[in-house]
């Protein structure tokens, strides 16, 4: 089974999709899973307690979990000065303490797997250190730290941690972006275009995949940064 | 289930786990600590042990929580020693 948190819409939705047509078990996590015909759990990722009563339930059951794919993500493309205090708590509790606690959450049932795959999201406004999206940034940056680091600590168990930080993508995550800015974003990538939810869908085929197995703590930037 | 009878299958656990390393002149007793300066195993070593409390509270119709705070915390984590460890799971499981 692949845990995908984010899993009702956007990428999470995509990633769940594409892992469904190609055979994968998925189990599905969103604060709203009503839309998903597949085995989902309503769940917020800043709320530690209700991912681990996910996790012992998924126990119980003997599910055998071998990816977890941490797609749960939200933006305000806002100046830091003009960022309401509760919209930076909620930038950081869902992107940054979102992914910290997934992991925690899941991690026992990928080592009982003997082996697997955590794929965390950052973006590739951390390298650009794109203006407006400071907090944006500082969240994702957390999580490419928290990547890095913690790719060490699972390599015992056989479990590799990686990040991947797509340039723009057709999500809602953009739609706060003018038109003019985005152009500006594109222009800074290697590959100077928008990318679409395949490009990032075939790099988590990869990720998962057994012939990934010594990539770990890595930092992968769809589109080139 | 008695304290001294966990203690025995938590040392038994760990001298296996030091045996697959290759590592016998680890003397291992109810005493012995767990984290920390003088731990007898190291964090995969911990973490395979809770895995394997964890697989035992389920046999007892209990879920062993590792993770809490009390857990982890220096001052009176139940990791300090094998007997500290013992006592909590058993306190777990007659809650």
């Amino acid at each position: 089974m692949i845990i995908v948190t984010g899993a009702s819409k956007g990428l999470g939705k995509s990633i769940c999709d594409n892992l469904i047509k190609s055979g994968k078990k998925v189990i599905g996590l969103a604060r709203d899973t009503s839309n998903l015909n597949f085995k989902s759990y309503d769940c917020d990722v800043s709320d530690f307690d209700r991912l681990k009563a996910i996790s012992k339930e998924l126990k119980k059951d003997n599910i055998k979990v071998e990816g977890l794919i941490n797609a749960a993500g939200i933006a305000a493309m806002n100046l830091a000065l003009t960022t309401p205090q509760s919209t930076t708590k909620r930038i950081i509790e869902t992107n940054l303490l979102g992914t910290i606690y997934t992991t925690q959450a899941f991690l026992p049932l990928l080592i009982r797997n003997k082996k697997g795959s955590i794929i965390n999201f950052s973006t590739i406004a951390v390298n650009l250190s794109l203006k407006g999206e400071s907090i944006y940034v500082a969240s994702k940056a957390g999580v490419e730290g928290f990547t890095k680091s913690f790719a060490r600590e699972a390599a015992d168990f056989n479990v590799t941690v990686n990040c991947i930080a797509p340039g723009p993508i057709n999500t809602n995550l953009i739609k706060g972006i003018s038109e003019k800015q985005l152009e500006k974003i594109i222009k800074q990538q290697i590959f100077t275009k928008m990318h679409t939810h395949n490009d990032v869908c075939d790099l988590v085929d990869l990720l998962l995949d057994e012939k990934s197995r010594r990539i770990t703590g890595e930092i992968l930037n769809v589109g080139g940064a | 289930m008695k304290l001294e009878e966990l203690n025995i299958e938590i040392i038994s656990f760990i001298e296996d786990k030091l045996e697959e390393e290759g590592i016998e002149d680890i003397e291992v007793t109810s005493e012995s600590r767990l984290i920390g300066d003088g731990g007898v195993i190291d964090s995969l070593g911990i973490v395979e042990l809770c895995l394997f409390l964890e697989d035992k509270a389920s046999d007892m119709n209990f879920e062993f929580d590792w993770t809490s705070d009390s857990a982890m915390s220096n001052s009176r984590s139940i990791f300090a020693s094998i007997s500290t460890l013992s006592k909590n799971f058993l306190e777990q499981s007659s809650k």
